[in-house]
């Protein structure tokens, strides 16, 4: 999960050779709706046969490279659209694969413990759950499609969303993760169930991982952009 | 985040240099995480407020823009400022600075001034066991009780700096920052009871 090494990804680097060094980019690719059958293809190959922006895949795939992209690159960057897509599907992924599979570690957990600390990381997780899928679904309801009719110019003047709230939000969705984590880590005491533990802990990293990457694009990236594409509508 | 991981913004205007130090850094096996920039304009919009961040800057960048280093100095407080080095700059620039590095240093050199620098910053840092002391334990439980920092600071006679500081301390210690954590921690560290 520590970077000690960076491939900056350009349009003519081979994919399966991307993979190779990170495999957090198979997850990257999912959320692209990429298939993993790269063949020796390049990066730039891969765009065109599956329509999707080059650049918004070099931008994105770099910061799971642990690069980041600096402002000229952030604003180059023409298909918002897409980097919407790939959040919606991040958000699939949290939702539908990463949540329950914590909730399966938990209540295994507690089946084989009486512990009570162990209700009080389910009571702290299942909140902290609600409150995300909240979020996510503030997201997909109302911020994306806002977004959406902002590009495509159509917007009604009374949207609900508020860029500071919003940027709030994300921080306190952050602090929560890591909480849990150090709770385990430090100071919750769970005897046995070694291998559910590491599983837990293990899903809690990934979660982090790619959470990070995706608050980072839609604070850092997404509404930087947002921003610009209002102000312009403001002076036109 | 990452407590551990020393977060490294580097700004340096060769490409060349710029390359070759995150190359070091990557490859020393230390958990360092950079960000590469060109330009100082940038710096105020990628500081995290996050513990351990050091800038790397070459003091270049500050050619008439003291006033705006200074003040995102003062915005970060936590963030420590290393100097890049590989031609003359005045005292007077150079002391602004925490630490400075010179492009001819070696990486061990410059990796143990990295870890020292991004420690110093740590509250507190000889006392760093998990174990509060009586006040800060007396804040967690307001701060659970749902006390904000002005009431704590009322209740204790101490005044609002006090209590945030000893907040600080408390996330420091634990690692634990939002108060459904702090409760759970509160109540397996038996200081306050479930049902209180």
């Amino acid at each position: 999960m520590y970077l000690v090494r960076k491939t900056y990804i350009s349009p003519a680097t081979e994919v399966a050779e991307l993979i190779n060094e990170n495999y957090h980019l198979l997850l990257f690719l999912e959320h692209l709706n990429i298939d993993f059958l790269v063949y020796d293809k390049t990066v730039k190959q891969v765009c065109e046969e599956n329509n999707i922006d080059v650049n918004v895949f070099i931008v994105l795939g770099n910061l799971y490279n642990g690069l980041f992209p600096n402002k000229e690159e952030i604003h180059s960057l023409k298909d918002i659209q897409l980097i919407i897509l790939f959040l919606r599907n991040s958000h699939l992924y949290y939702k539908n694969e990463v949540y329950p599979k914590i909730l399966n570690y938990i209540s295994i957990l507690r089946e084989h413990n009486t512990s009570n600390d162990i209700a009080l990381i389910e009571r702290f997780f299942t909140d902290y759950f609600n409150e995300v899928v909240e979020h996510m679904e503030y997201e997909d309801k109302i911020v994306f499609p806002y977004f959406t009719q902002l590009l495509d110019n159509t917007q009604d003047t009374d949207s609900d969303f508020s860029v500071k709230g919003y940027r709030e939000h994300h921080s306190d969705i952050e602090v929560k993760l890591s909480d849990l984590k150090n709770l385990l880590l430090k100071h919750i005491v769970i005897k046995n169930e070694h291998t559910t533990r590491r599983k837990f802990l293990h899903t809690l990293f990934e979660l982090e991982y790619d959470l990070g990457i995706h608050s980072s694009i839609e604070e850092k990236i997404l509404l930087p952009l947002i921003e610009n594409i209002e102000k312009e509508h403001s002076n036109g | 985040m990452d407590r551990q991981r020393i977060h490294i913004l580097l700004l340096e205007p060769s490409h060349i240099v710029s390359e070759g130090l995150s190359h070091i850094l990557l490859k020393s096996n230390h958990r360092f995480s950079i960000s590469q920039y060109s330009d100082l304009k940038y710096l105020d919009t990628i500081i995290k407020k996050e513990q351990n961040t050091v800038v790397i800057l070459n003091p270049s960048l500050l050619q008439n823009r003291n006033k705006d280093f200074i003040k995102i100095k003062n915005t970060y407080p936590s963030t420590r400022w290393m100097a890049l080095v590989y031609s003359y700059f005045d005292q007077d620039i150079l002391r602004k600075f925490d630490e400075q590095i010179t492009i001819t240093e070696t990486a061990k050199n410059i990796i143990s001034k990295l870890i020292k620098i991004s420690q110093h910053q740590k509250i507190d840092s000889s006392n760093q066991q998990a174990t509060l002391t009586e006040r800060e334990t007396d804040i967690l439980i307001h701060l659970i009780d749902g006390l904000s920092n002005k009431e704590i600071a009322n209740t204790l006679s101490i005044s609002i700096h006090t209590v945030i500081s000893h907040r600080k301390n408390i996330t420091e210690k634990t690692g634990i920052k939002s108060l459904p954590g702090l409760t759970i921690y509160a109540i397996t560290k038996k200081i306050i009871q479930l049902d209180s």
